[in-house]
């Protein structure tokens, strides 16, 4: 199946970003070091749940989510711990905190799954919000494969300071180029192919590289830090 | 988060609408992030309009799409608990305790969320 993306957009998006987008959602329906294409979608699928979730919204209220149990409504077979992190850093993400690391890592997840898991869910988020920013539905799910994940060969990574292991600061470009300095870049580096995903979604929508932009350098500055600040992310 | 400083804006005036950021069409781009991030879809729709008539079809686009893209980005720093950098850790500091900034950092959030009874 392929995948349309931006399809009947009324808005002139650029043809390297459909390609962009189009080609990271076919890779996403792969599977990959340790996740199926198949659980890939259902991540997806439950990331978008989370949205009509009756336990996220009960948390989103209370004063802080872990003061509230209960069982989310789900939408996937993916186990109850892969589930409680997607709805949670889909719906919630401004109140993230270790424990939800630590529980997951308790409940048998590894942190590269747990690393592979957190770039598919913000990879869709990107896709998710610009389709609908622009007025379109959000992309279907493709028919994830059922190949076995496919093991990867092991990275590079350090202790330094993040509840995960990080890429190291050596100033060598990334998967998709850029100089791994910041933290940000860094971040998955458990997990090379989630950010080859990510940042071939970010980068074409943040004009990293000096991609063409039509808005002003501050503009967009100015709109990255209000997402920042509402999603009240400390970075 | 990957904000290349171009120091061109006040960056008070990101949030506190009394104060203005310098940015041409702030007010108005202001409200479409909002609406994009809430996703107050319908309202979406009419700031879009009127970005279009203020900015151009272009500039539209390429403003959801920095919105969508620091929609994600932000998701992978919250869930990995990643520090400052060293560079904007140094320079940020009397601004970031000057807008509570630091409330939002990872320990804090961790150490007000993670020991409540259920």
């Amino acid at each position: 199946m392929q995948a349309n993306l931006f399809e009947n957009c009324q808005y002139p998006v650029r043809k390297a970003t459909i390609d962009a987008f189009a080609g990271v959602w076919q890779r996403t329906a792969e599977s990959g070091p340790f996740w199926t294409g198949r659980d890939h979608m259902a991540i997806i699928q439950e990331a978008r749940q989370s949205l009509e979730c009756e336990l996220c919204r009960r948390r989103l209220e209370a004063l802080s989510p872990n003061a509230v149990d209960g069982v989310h409504d789900s939408v996937t077979d993916l186990a109850p711990v892969a589930i409680d992190v997607v709805h949670r850093i889909r719906s919630d993400p401004a109140r993230m905190s270790k424990s939800v690391f630590d529980n997951a890592l308790a409940n048998g997840m590894t942190d590269s799954e747990y690393i592979e898991l957190i770039g598919i869910v913000a990879t869709s988020v990107v896709i998710d919000t610009l389709h609908q920013g622009l007025g379109l539905p959000v992309p279907e799910t493709l028919p994830g494969s059922d190949a076995p994940p496919t093991g990867q060969k092991e990275p590079e990574v350090v202790d330094d300071g993040a509840w995960v292991r990080l890429a190291p600061r050596d100033g060598e470009l990334n998967e998709v180029g850029i100089p791994r300095q910041a933290n940000i870049i860094r971040a998955m580096g458990l997990v090379p192919l989630v950010i080859q995903l990510f940042f071939t979604v970010m980068r074409q929508a943040y004009y990293i590289s000096n991609l063409p932009i039509s808005i002003q350098r501050s503009q967009a500055e100015f709109i990255a830090a209000r997402v920042s600040a509402l999603n009240q992310c400390f970075y | 988060m990957l904000l290349r400083g171009s120091g061109e804006f006040e960056l008070q005036g990101v949030m506190d609408t009394t104060i203005d950021p310098g940015v041409e069409h702030s007010p108005l781009l202001g409200q479409l992030v909002d609406a994009v991030i809430s996703r107050r879809w319908d309202d979406v729709a009419g700031f879009r309009e009127e970005c279009v008539k203020a900015m151009g079809l272009q500039e539209t686009v390429d403003a959801i799409a920095v919105a969508s893209a620091f929609n994600g980005i932000t998701r992978i720093a919250d869930a990995t608990g990643i520090p400052l950098d060293s560079g904007p850790a140094e320079a940020t500091a009397s601004m970031r305790s000057e807008l509570a900034i630091n409330d939002f950092a990872y320990g804090e959030k961790s150490r007000k969320y993670d020991h409540v009874e259920a």
